[in-house]
C-alpha cells in the first residue's frame, strides 16, 4: 500500500471513529437537560440517544468495511472447506498467505503471515521483504495500525502527554460491537424504562416511615443521558492511543457505571452498591497508577506505538519493549536482569549519554502487574470481584450494557491491548487470577436464585475465562470470547430484563417457572444465549463452509480450552490451569440451564406472578432477536472465520510463534500451531463437560426427577458458604472498611488531643507566664516602687514639720548646715 | 495601558472601592453590595487585561515595575508577572468576584464587611505581584488583619477562638519569614550582584542564590524558616489545625476565599521565595517535603473520613489536596555524585502539577465550600448525618454539587485530576515508596467524597430540621456554581491550552536556575555541571 493510501485510510478511519465517539457526548449534553426541554413524559431524549448511538454504529460499520477492504481480507480459509483445512493444515499454503499479506500491500506483517503455522523461515522471509519495501511506518508488528494525536494535555521538554488515537482491527471491531450492542440496548431500554415516563413515579423498593412507598417525578431522560455519557466514555477507552488516555476514560466509564448503578438514588442499596463499585475500582486503579508511574518514569512516554509517518522517530511503548520479531531484549539474571529498549531501526535505543536505555526486568513485571491491577478492578476479577453482583442494583439495561458487554470487558480488552508489555511472569499471574475467578464465579452462580445475579456471577466467571485465555498465551482466544460473550451475555441480560419487566419487577427465580408459553420470544432467544455460553454443539457434525454446528460461545470457549490444554501440556506444573476451566465449563452449562429451566419450565412456583406475566412489547423483543442472531452466528467459522481473522490482524507478533521456556520461571507459551493440534481433543473434552452439566440441570430442574433441596441439605455447609459468596464481603469489611474508619478517628483524635492539645498547652503556658509576670509586677516591681514612693512620701510628710515659713528659722538652718558641712569636710577630707 | 499603571490599578482598585463605599448611605446595603461586586468584577477584567499583555512564551519576569519606596533601606515598590503568578492572579480575581456574589448572605454590618473584603483582595493581589521581599511581607500582613476580623466578627459561634487561632498561627509564620528576610537582606551585602548593598529585591536575591552567593548552611536555615512560615499557610501537617476551625467558623464567602486563594499563598511563597532563594536548602529538605506532602494527603483523607461536620470534612479535604502541591514542588531528584538533576522534565512536570493542583483546588474547594454554604443558608446546620434526599428537593443544585465534588475527587475531565495525576506520576522518579503511598490517596479520596455525596444528596428523604426551607437555588447561586463548573471542566479538558502552556517557560527557568544554584554549592570537586536529559 503506498504511503498516501495508508494516510488516507488512516484519516478516514480516524474521522469515522471520532464521530462515532463524540456523538454520544453531544447527545448527553442535550439529554441531561431533557426535563427542561422535552418534559418528563416525552421520549425525545431516548430517541436522541438512539439516534446518536445508531449513527455511531453506522460510522463504525463503515469503518469496519473500510478496514476489511484496506486489509484485503479475503477470508480465504473460510471459503475453503474447514474440514479440509483441519486435515491439510500443514500444507496450507503459507506462501499464499504471505503473498496476500505482503505482496499486494507492503504493510503486511509477520503476525499475519505466520499465524496458524508458526513457520519461522517464512516469518524471516517476510521480514526481509518487508524491511526493504516498507520504511517509515514504524515497527513491523504495528503496520496494521493507524496512530495520531488529537491534542496535547501537557508538554515538558521532550516528554508529553496527549490525547491520541490508535486504530487497528481490534479497535474497529470493538467499536462496531459496542455501538451495535449499545444501539440494541438503547432501544430495549425505551420499553424497559417506560415506567419512568411520568410525573409521579412510585418506587416500590423504598419504604418511607408510615408504610408508604416513595414517590418522585420520572427520570426517563436522565437514564438515557447517562447511557450516552457511558457510550462516549467507553468508545473513548477503545479509541485511546496511550495508556494514560485509557486511564482517563477508564475512570470515566467508572463514574458512568457509578451513576447508572445508583440510578435509583433513593434506594440505600443502590447508592451503596454504586459506592462499592467505584471504590473497588479505585483500588484497582491504584495499581494502574503504579504501573503508569513506572512506565512514565522509565520510558518517558505513554503512547502505545507511533506509526504515523509524520511523527517518525517518536517511539511508543510497544515499539520500545519489543524487537522487530516481537521478542523482549533482556540481559542478566535475577534482580539484575534488564530489558533493553528498542529504537525503530532494529537497534537498541540510546539515551542522551549514548548508553543503551534499559529498564530493570523486575520493574517491567511490576508495571505489568500494576496495569493488570486496574483490569482486575474493572473486570471484577478475584480478589476485587464483589462489586459486580451488587452492581445489579442498576436497571437491567445497564447491567446488560455496562456490567456484561462493555465496561467490565474493558479490563480484558486492555489486557489484550497491552499484551506486548506483559512478561511471561505477568501472564502467569493473569492466568491464575482468571482461573480462580472463573471458578469462584461459577460456584456462586450455582446457588444464587436472583435471575440477574446468576448472570452477574456468570459474567465474573466468563471474564475469568478470558483472562485465563490471555494468560496462557491465547491472545485470540481471550478476545474472541470477549466479543462472543458480549453478544450472548447482553442478550441474556436483556432477556432477564424482559422477564423482570413481564413479571412486574420480580427477580427471584423461586417465584418463576413455566413462563415459556407466556413469553415465547424471550424464552427462545434466551435459549440461544444459554446454549451459546454453555458451549454446546452438535457432536461430530462439521459442515462445509460453516464448520462445527454451534453457536458463537462454542467456538470461543473451544479456543480457550484448547489453548489451556496446550499450555498445561507444555508446563505440567500448571496443569490446574486446564482442569479448573474444564470443570468450570461443566458448571457453567449446569447453572445456565438451571436458570433457564427454573424460569421458563416446570410448574409455576408463584401463581400470582405467573398469572400477571406477559410477553414484552416489540420494542424490547426486537433487540432480543437482533442480538440472538449475532449470538448465534457471530463466531461462524471459528478460528478461521471472519471474526477471528479480523482480530488476528492486530495480534501482537510474538504470540503466534509461542515462547520457548525462559527466565526464572521457565514458562513456555504455546504457538498457534501447537494449539491447533490440540483443538479436537480439547473440543471433545469441553463438549463432554458441557453436556454433563446440561443433562444434570435437565434432570434437576426440568424433569425434576431429583429434588435439588435434597442435594442442598446434603451439602448444607458448602451451600451456605456459597450463598455467603465465599464470605468476601465480611472479610473485606473486617480487614479494610472498619480499620479505615478507626484510623480516621485516630487522625481526628491526633488533631484534637495531640496537635491542638500542644497548641492549647502553649497558649496556656503563655497565659501562665503572663499571669506570673503580672504577679511579679504586682508583688515585686510594684512593691519596690510603692515602698519607695511611700518612704518618699512619709519622709516628705514628716519634713513638713520643719517647713514653717519663718525666714529666720531658715537662715538658722542654713547656717547650722554650713557649719556641719564644714565640720564634716574638715574631719573627712584628706589633707 | 502601561504595565506600571495596570498592575498598580489592579492591586489598589479594591482599596479605592473600599473608600468609595463610604459615599453610600449606611442603610443602602443593596447598592453597596452591587458596588463592591462591580469593583471585584472590574478587578477581574483588569487581570484579564494583564493576561492580554502577558507573553506566555517567555519564562522571565514581565511587566516589571520598580519605584523607590524607602530608598535608605533599598526598599522598592516592585511588581512583576511571570507564568507562576499570572494564573494565581487570575484565580484570585475570579474567586474574589464569585465570593462577593456569594456575600449576599451577609446581613449584618454590611459596610464593614465589604470594606474588609476589598482590603483583603488588595492584600492577596499584592502578594502575588510583589517582587520585593519587603513589599511581599507588607502585603502578606495586610491580608492578615481583614481576615482576622472577617472570621472574628462575621463568623459562627466559636468565631473568636478560630480567628485568634488563625491570627496567631499566621503571625508565627510571619515572624519566621521576617527573620529569614533579614538574613537575606544582610547577607546580600556581600555579593557584587547587589552592588554590595543590602537589598530586598527578590529577583536579584535569586540571581545571587543562582551563583551560590549564599552559604549552604545559611540557605538551609533560611529555607526551614521560610518553609515553616509558608507551610502554615498551605497548610501542611502538622501546622494545619487552624484550618478546620477557621473554615467551620468563617462565613461561606470567606471560606471560599480562604480555601480558594489564601492557601495558595503558602504554595506560592515556597515556589516564589523559598525555592529560588535557597536552592541548596530546598534540595537539602526535598525528601522531607515530599514525605510531609505524602503524609498530609493520607492524613487529611483519613481525618476527612471521620468528620460529621460538612464544612470540617471539606476543610480536611483541603489539607489532603494541598499535600500534592508540596510533593510536586519538591520532587527534585539529583545525582548524588554530580549534583545534576535526574530527569529534569519530570521535576518540571511535578511543579506544573503542583501549580495546576493549586488552581484546581482553588476552583473545586471554593466550589465545595459554596455548596456547603448554600444548604447552610437554608437549614442552618452542617451535620452530615442529618442530610439526605437533597437530590429530590434541589435537583439542579445537587447536580452541580456532584460535579464539583467529583472535581475534588480527581475525576478525569475535571480540574482535580490533572494536578493529582501529574504530581503522582512525577513522584516515582524521586522516590518510588512515597509515590506509591501518595497514589493510594486516590482510594481514600473516593471513599470520603462518595460517602459524603451519599449521605447528603442521595436517599429518599431529608433527615434534618427545617425541611420546608430547602428551596431550589436561586439565579445568583446558580450562576456562581455554573461559573465554577465551567472552569472545572475547561481546566480539566484543556489543561495545556488554558494554563500549563503559560506556566511551563517560567517553570523551566526556575528549575534551571535552582539547578545552577545548587550545583554552585554541590562540592567543588565536581567538574561537569550539566542538566542530564533522560
Amino acid at each position: 500500500m503506498p504511503s498516501e493510501t495508508y494516510l488516507q485510510i488512516g484519516e478516514t478511519l480516524k474521522w469515522l471513529l471520532t464521530i462515532a465517539w463524540l456523538l454520544p457526548l453531544g447527545g448527553f449534553l442535550i439529554e441531561v437537560f431533557g426535563a427542561k426541554w422535552s418534559g418528563r413524559k416525552s421520549r425525545a431524549a431516548a430517541y436522541l440517544a438512539v439516534l446518536c448511538i445508531a449513527t455511531g454504529f453506522v460510522c463504525s460499520f463503515i469503518a469496519l468495511c473500510t478496514w476489511i477492504d484496506a486489509e484485503d481480507l479475503t477470508f480465504s480459509d473460510v471459503w475453503q472447506n474447514p474440514l479440509a483445512i483441519a486435515a491439510e493444515h500443514d500444507d496450507h499454503a503459507a506462501g499464499e498467505h504471505v503473498t496476500a499479506g505482503h505482496g499486494e500491500h507492503a504493510h503486511g506483517d509477520a503476525a499475519h503471515a505466520d499465524h496458524g503455522h508458526g513457520d519461522a523461515v517464512h516469518g524471516e522471509v517476510a521480514h526481509a521483504e518487508h524491511g526493504a519495501a516498507d520504511h517509515g511506518h514504524g515497527n513491523q508488528p504495528l503496520s496494521h495500525t493507524f496512530t495520531g494525536t488529537f491534542y496535547t494535555l501537557a508538554k515538558f521538554g521532550n516528554i508529553k502527554v496527549s490525547l491520541d488515537y490508535y486504530i487497528d482491527g481490534l479497535t474497529v471491531l470493538m467499536f462496531t460491537m459496542v455501538t451495535f450492542i449499545a444501539t440494541c440496548i438503547h432501544i430495549f431500554a425505551i420499553g424497559y424504562m417506560s415506567d419512568e415516563l411520568t410525573e409521579d413515579y412510585e418506587d416500590h423498593f423504598v419504604h418511607l416511615p408510615g408504610g408508604k412507598h416513595f414517590h418522585r417525578p420520572g427520570r426517563f431522560y436522565r437514564f438515557f443521558s447517562f447511557l450516552s455519557l457511558f457510550c462516549f466514555a467507553m468508545l473513548g477507552l477503545v479509541l485511546a492511543g496511550n495508556i494514560f488516555q485509557v486511564f482517563i476514560f477508564w475512570e470515566l466509564v467508572g463514574v458512568c457505571s457509578y451513576l447508572l448503578i445508583g440510578f435509583y438514588v433513593e434506594r440505600k442499596s443502590a447508592s451503596s452498591a454504586a459506592n462499592k463499585a467505584f471504590i473497588m475500582n479505585r483500588v484497582g486503579d491504584f495499581g494502574f497508577l503504579i504501573g503508569l508511574m513506572i512506565l512514565w518514569t522509565w520510558f518517558g512516554t505513554f503512547s502505545f506505538a507511533n506509526t504515523n509517518p509524520d511523527q517518525f522517530g517518536e517511539v511508543g511503548l510497544f515499539q520500545m519493549v519489543r524487537t522487530d520479531d516481537g521478542q523482549l531484549d533482556t540481559e542478566g539474571a535475577g534482580m539484575n536482569r534488564v530489558a533493553y529498549m528498542q529504537s525503530l531501526h532494529g537497534e537498541r535505543l540510546e539515551g542522551t549519554d549514548g548508553a543503551p536505555r534499559a529498564i530493570p526486568y523486575w520493574l517491567l513485571i511490576v508495571a505489568g502487574l500494576g496495569i493488570f491491577g486496574g483490569c482486575i478492578g474493572k473486570s471484577a476479577q478475584f480478589p476485587l470481584q464483589t462489586w459486580l453482583p451488587d452492581a445489579m442494583e442498576g436497571p437491567t439495561p445497564v447491567s446488560a450494557l455496562v456490567h456484561s458487554a462493555t465496561m467490565v470487558a474493558a479490563g480484558v480488552y486492555l489486557t489484550g491491548r497491552f499484551y506486548p508489555m506483559f512478561t511471561p511472569e505477568v501472564l502467569l499471574v493473569i492466568a491464575y487470577i482468571g482461573c480462580i475467578t472463573a471458578f469462584i464465579g461459577a460456584t456462586i452462580a450455582l446457588v444464587v436464585t436472583d435471575i440477574k445475579k446468576v448472570l452477574a456471577y456468570s459474567t465474573i466467571s466468563q471474564l475469568g475465562y478470558m483472562m485465563l485465555a490471555l494468560g496462557v498465551g491465547g491472545w485470540l482466544a481471550g478476545l474472541f470470547h470477549l466479543v462472543t460473550h458480549a453478544f450472548f451475555k447482553s442478550l441474556m441480560f436483556l432477556c432477564s430484563g424482559s422477564v423482570i419487566h413481564g413479571c412486574h419487577h420480580e427477580q427471584d427465580m423461586q417465584k418463576m417457572g413455566g413462563l415459556a408459553p407466556k413469553m415465547p420470544i424471550t424464552c427462545w432467544t434466551m435459549w440461544i444465549g444459554v446454549v451459546a455460553i454453555s458451549g454446546l454443539a452438535i457432536p461430530g457434525l462439521m459442515l462445509p463452509y460453516i464448520g462445527a454446528v454451534a453457536f458463537s460461545g462454542y467456538h470461543s470457549k473451544d479456543a480457550i480450552v484448547a489453548t489451556a490444554l496446550t499450555f498445561a501440556s507444555k508446563n505440567p506444573t500448571h496443569s490446574l490451569l486446564f482442569f479448573i476451566p474444564l470443570v468450570t465449563a461443566g458448571i457453567t452449562a449446569f447453572y445456565m440451564h438451571r436458570m433457564w429451566f427454573m424460569t421458563f419450565f416446570g410448574k409455576p412456583r408463584d401463581q400470582h406472578v405467573h398469572d400477571h406475566a406477559h410477553e414484552s412489547p416489540w420494542v424490547m423483543t426486537g433487540p432480543l432477536v437482533a442480538l440472538s442472531i449475532f449470538a448465534a452466528i457471530c463466531a461462524w467459522g471459528g478460528e478461521h472465520g471472519p471474526l477471528a481473522q479480523l482480530m488476528l490482524t492486530s495480534e501482537p507478533t510474538h504470540v503466534a510463534g509461542g515462547i520457548a521456556p525462559s527466565g526464572e520461571i521457565g514458562l513456555a507459551l504455546p504457538s498457534h500451531h501447537e494449539i491447533h493440534g490440540n483443538h479436537s481433543k480439547a473440543g471433545v473434552m469441553a463438549l463432554l463437560a458441557a453436556f454433563i452439566g446440561t443433562i444434570v440441570a435437565y434432570v434437576f430442574y426440568c424433569r425434576q426427577t431429583v429434588d435439588p433441596a435434597l442435594v442442598k441439605d446434603r451439602f448444607l455447609s458448602i451451600h451456605r458458604f456459597l450463598v455467603d459468596k465465599w464470605q468476601f464481603d465480611e472479610v473485606y469489611d473486617v480487614m479494610f472498611v472498619r480499620p479505615v474508619h478507626v484510623i480516621g478517628k485516630w487522625c481526628v483524635g491526633l488533631d484534637k488531643f495531640g496537635l491542638d492539645a500542644i497548641l492549647h498547652g502553649l497558649a496556656r503556658l503563655a497565659i501562665g507566664v503572663a499571669t506570673w509576670d503580672r504577679k511579679f509586677d504586682e508583688a515585686v516591681v510594684d512593691r519596690v516602687v510603692n515602698v519607695f514612693g511611700e518612704v518618699t512620701y512619709s519622709t516628705g510628710r514628716s519634713l513638713t514639720a520643719i517647713q514653717t515659713g519663718r525666714l529666720r528659722q531658715y537662715v538658722m538652718f542654713i547656717a547650722a548646715g554650713v557649719v556641719c558641712l564644714f565640720v564634716v569636710l574638715f574631719i573627712f577630707l584628706p589633707r | 495601558m502601561e504595565p506600571a499603571t495596570l498592575l498598580t490599578l489592579t492591586i489598589f482598585l479594591p482599596t479605592l472601592g473600599a473608600l468609595g463605599l463610604y459615599v453610600f448611605d449606611k442603610k443602602a446595603e443593596e447598592s453597596m453590595r452591587m458596588f463592591a461586586l462591580a469593583i471585584t468584577a472590574a478587578t477581574f477584567c483588569l487581570s484579564l487585561a494583564i493576561l492580554m499583555q502577558f507573553d506566555p512564551t517567555q519564562g522571565a519576569m514581565q511587566m516589571q515595575v520598580k519605584v523607590p519606596w524607602v530608598p535608605t533601606w533599598n526598599i522598592y515598590y516592585q511588581l512583576g508577572m511571570d507564568g507562576i503568578s499570572m494564573p494565581l492572579v487570575l484565580l484570585t480575581t475570579l474567586i474574589s468576584m464569585l465570593s462577593m456574589m456569594a456575600s449576599w448572605s451577609i446581613k449584618e454590618k454590611v459596610r464593614g464587611y465589604l470594606t474588609l473584603f476589598l482590603l483583603l483582595e488588595t492584600g492577596m493581589l499584592g502578594v502575588f505581584m510583589a517582587m520585593d521581599f519587603f513589599l511581599f511581607y507588607v502585603f502578606w500582613e495586610v491580608m492578615l488583619l481583614p481576615m482576622y476580623f472577617l472570621i472574628g466578627v462575621w463568623g459562627g459561634p466559636r468565631r473568636e477562638y478560630a480567628a485568634i487561632k488563625f491570627f496567631l498561627y499566621t503571625l508565627a509564620g510571619s515572624v519566621l519569614m521576617l527573620i529569614a528576610m533579614l538574613m537575606f537582606y544582610f547577607d546580600s551585602a556581600a555579593s557584587p550582584l547587589s552592588g554590595h548593598q543590602s537589598i530586598f529585591d527578590l529577583l536579584t536575591l535569586g540571581s545571587i542564590a543562582k551563583v551560590g552567593g549564599f552559604t549552604s548552611s545559611m540557605q538551609i536555615l533560611a529555607f526551614i524558616l521560610l518553609f515553616i512560615g509558608f507551610a502554615i499557610k498551605l497548610p501542611s501537617f502538622p501546622f494545619h489545625t487552624w484550618l478546620p476551625d477557621a473554615h467551620v467558623e468563617a462565613p461561606t464567602p470567606i471560606s471560599m476565599i480562604l480555601a480558594g486563594v489564601l492557601l495558595k499563598m503558602g504554595g506560592y511563597g515556597i515556589i516564589r521565595i523559598a525555592m529560588p532563594l535557597c536552592p541548596y536548602g530546598a534540595q537539602y529538605a526535598a525528601y522531607a517535603l515530599v514525605a510531609l506532602g505524602t503524609w498530609s494527603i493520607i492524613y487529611g483523607a483519613f481525618a476527612a473520613m471521620a468528620q460529621t461536620d460538612f464544612k470540617r470534612l471539606v476543610a480536611y479535604s483541603s489539607v489532603s489536596h494541598m499535600g500534592y502541591v508540596l510533593i510536586g514542588l519538591a520532587v527534585w531528584k539529583i545525582n548524588e555524585q554530580t549534583g545534576a538533576v535526574v530527569n529534569p522534565n519530570h521535576w518540571q512536570m511535578g511543579i506544573a502539577g503542583a501549580m495546576f493542583q493549586m488552581l484546581a483546588h482553588g476552583i473545586s474547594s471554593a466550589g465545595m465550600f459554596f455548596m456547603v454554604g448554600v444548604v447552610y443558608d437554608r437549614v442552618h446546620h452542617r451535620d452530615l448525618n442529618k442530610f439526605g434526599g437533597l437530590m429530590q428537593k434541589m435537583p439542579l443544585y445537587s447536580g452541580l454539587a456532584v460535579v464539583i465534588f467529583f472535581a475534588g475527587l480527581g475525576l478525569p475531565g475535571l480540574c482535580g485530576f490533572i494536578g493529582e495525576a501529574f504530581v503522582v506520576l512525577s513522584t516515582w522518579n524521586f522516590s518510588p515508596l512515597l509515590a506509591v503511598i501518595a497514589a493510594s490517596g486516590v482510594i481514600l479520596t473516593a471513599g470520603y467524597i462518595l460517602w459524603t455525596i451519599q449521605r447528603v444528596y442521595l436517599g429518599p428523604k431529608y433527615n434534618g430540621p427545617h425541611e420546608e426551607d430547602l428551596t431550589p437555588i436561586n439565579g445568583r447561586e446558580t450562576s456562581i456554581a455554573m461559573v465554577l463548573v465551567v472552569f472545572a471542566i475547561a481546566l480539566g479538558v484543556f489543561p495545556y491550552q488554558t494554563m500549563i502552556s503559560m506556566m511551563t517557560p517560567s517553570i523551566t527557568q526556575l528549575t534551571e536556575d535552582m539547578d545552577a544554584g545548587y550545583q554552585a554549592l554541590h562540592g567543588a570537586d565536581v567538574e561537569t555541571v550539566s542538566m542530564t536529559q533522560p
